[in-house]
């Protein structure tokens, strides 16, 4: 549920199609968008997901969709 | 309307903002949000007489945002910071435009963060006006994203050309692409693909193309909006402002290099006055950040009072024309049907 409402965000926020994503598509290599369009989904996701504010460090080490996807399960209540 | 401003941003920040925003509450039809360190900022309303104007709210922000922190990250890590909450205030509808003085980059960045693009906007881009004897130029994109693609281009085509109708009062704003020559083969691929899609839109009757353009044509009356990258756009802004301050340098030499130089100069020294105006960054306001989803603008890093007043003015202009919903509307024509990367 967490990876697919991802990726419904990523499809809609950058222009993408679903099926050129998966779990292992790189943010910044595979997707080609930069660190400010990283922190604006996270920022979306904090929201949808009512997660607290991501640690930098934590954010660094987001790398791929199933990195963040696995991040926001652990760390959310929904 | 209410205007939300960083009282924190700049180099003469928090008096000058303050000060500003006084004097804007006093004369401008706008109510004003200061949002900074509060204990700072009240301290800054009793220097300037503004204790207890109606038209002013403090809210309170614990952090700054300085030139020290990463643009990219500044705004999400400094959440309580005067810049991240004006802009967190300004996608609450809590306000209806911020003005800020402070870092560029981080401006640019915490707005894409907190205020979001428009839908379907790849790239929000920095438009300043340039001064050209007329209603001057909108140089589209001038530093906010130094990689391009020539979707990119287009957009801020579109982007420049709602601006230029709307804030600077031209019907059918005549769009020009910064080029190394004007004939329709020069460039590299990304101004030749970007030409191919201007061309399309305009021969569509949607934009006003009037082909390429070479730097030396900025002030020739010639077109409107100079669309570019924002590498190139940022070079041909900071040389012109490095030629404009080297001119008056050689001039002011000139006048002071004898007694009759010195009578002449009295002569037209109101004429010279006006002419510098027309190049003062405080007369100006600031630079919008156009493709943002609601009015932002960036005021120049040494913005004194006066700078800051024509900057809520221009945020006021902003809201009333409704830049941001023109562009909304006519999205579908501004993507491709996939995003070309470079």
């Amino acid at each position: 549920m967490v990876y697919d409402k991802i990726v419904e965000m990523i499809c809609e926020q950058f222009g993408m199609e679903p099926d050129e994503l998966n779990e292992n598509t790189t943010f910044i290599d595979d997707m080609g968008i930069d660190s400010v369009d990283v922190v604006e989904l996270v920022v979306e996701l904090e929201n949808e997901f009512g997660l607290d504010e991501i640690p930098e460090e934590e954010l660094k080490k987001i790398r791929t969709i199933g990195d963040l996807a696995a991040y926001v399960s652990a760390h959310s209540d929904m | 309307m209410k205007i939300i401003l960083d009282a924190m941003g700049g180099d003469n920040a928090p008096q000058a903002v303050v000060s500003g925003a006084v004097k804007a509450a006093r004369e401008l039809d706008a109510d004003v949000v200061l949002v900074g360190i509060e204990d700072q900022v009240r301290a800054c309303l009793a220097a300037c007489g503004g204790e207890g104007e109606k038209r002013i709210e403090v809210v309170n922000a614990t952090q700054v945002v300085t030139m020290e922190d990463e643009p990219g990250m500044a705004c999400y890590n400094k959440r309580d910071s005067s810049m991240t909450v004006a802009l967190k205030m300004l996608k609450e509808g809590r306000g209806d435009a911020v003005v800020s003085a402070g870092s560029t980059g981080a401006l640019l960045a915490g707005a894409t963060q907190f205020v979001k693009r428009i839908k379907g906007i790849r790239r929000a881009a920095l438009g300043p006006v340039i001064p050209n004897g007329d209603k001057g130029v909108l140089l589209i994109d001038c530093g906010a994203n130094v990689d391009s693609t020539p979707e990119y281009i287009l957009q801020f085509a579109y982007m420049g050309a709602f601006y230029a109708q709307r804030m600077m009062g031209i019907e059918a704003p005549r769009v020009a692409q910064l080029n190394v020559g004007t004939e329709d083969t020069k460039g590299g691929t990304l101004q030749k693909e970007a030409f191919a899609l201007l061309k399309a839109a305009s021969d569509a009757g949607r934009i006003n193309f009037v082909g390429n353009a070479e730097g030396s044509e900025l002030f020739t009356g010639r077109f409107d909006v100079l669309v570019t990258d924002g590498l190139a756009g940022n070079v041909m802004l900071k040389t012109v402002e490095g030629a404009a301050k080297f001119m008056f340098k050689q001039l002011k030499g000139v006048m002071y290099k004898s007694t009759p130089n010195k009578l002449a100069a009295l002569v037209i020294k109101k004429d010279l006055a006006g002419m510098k105006a027309l190049l003062d960054p405080s007369e100006v306001g600031g630079t919008a950040l156009i493709g943002i989803s609601k009015p932002v603008i960036k005021a120049h890093g040494s913005s004194d009072e006066r700078a800051i007043f024509n900057a809520v003015r221009q945020a006021i202009a902003c809201v009333q024309a409704d830049v941001a919903g023109a562009i909304e509307a006519n999205i579908d024509h501004m993507k491709l049907e996939k995003a070309k990367e470079i």
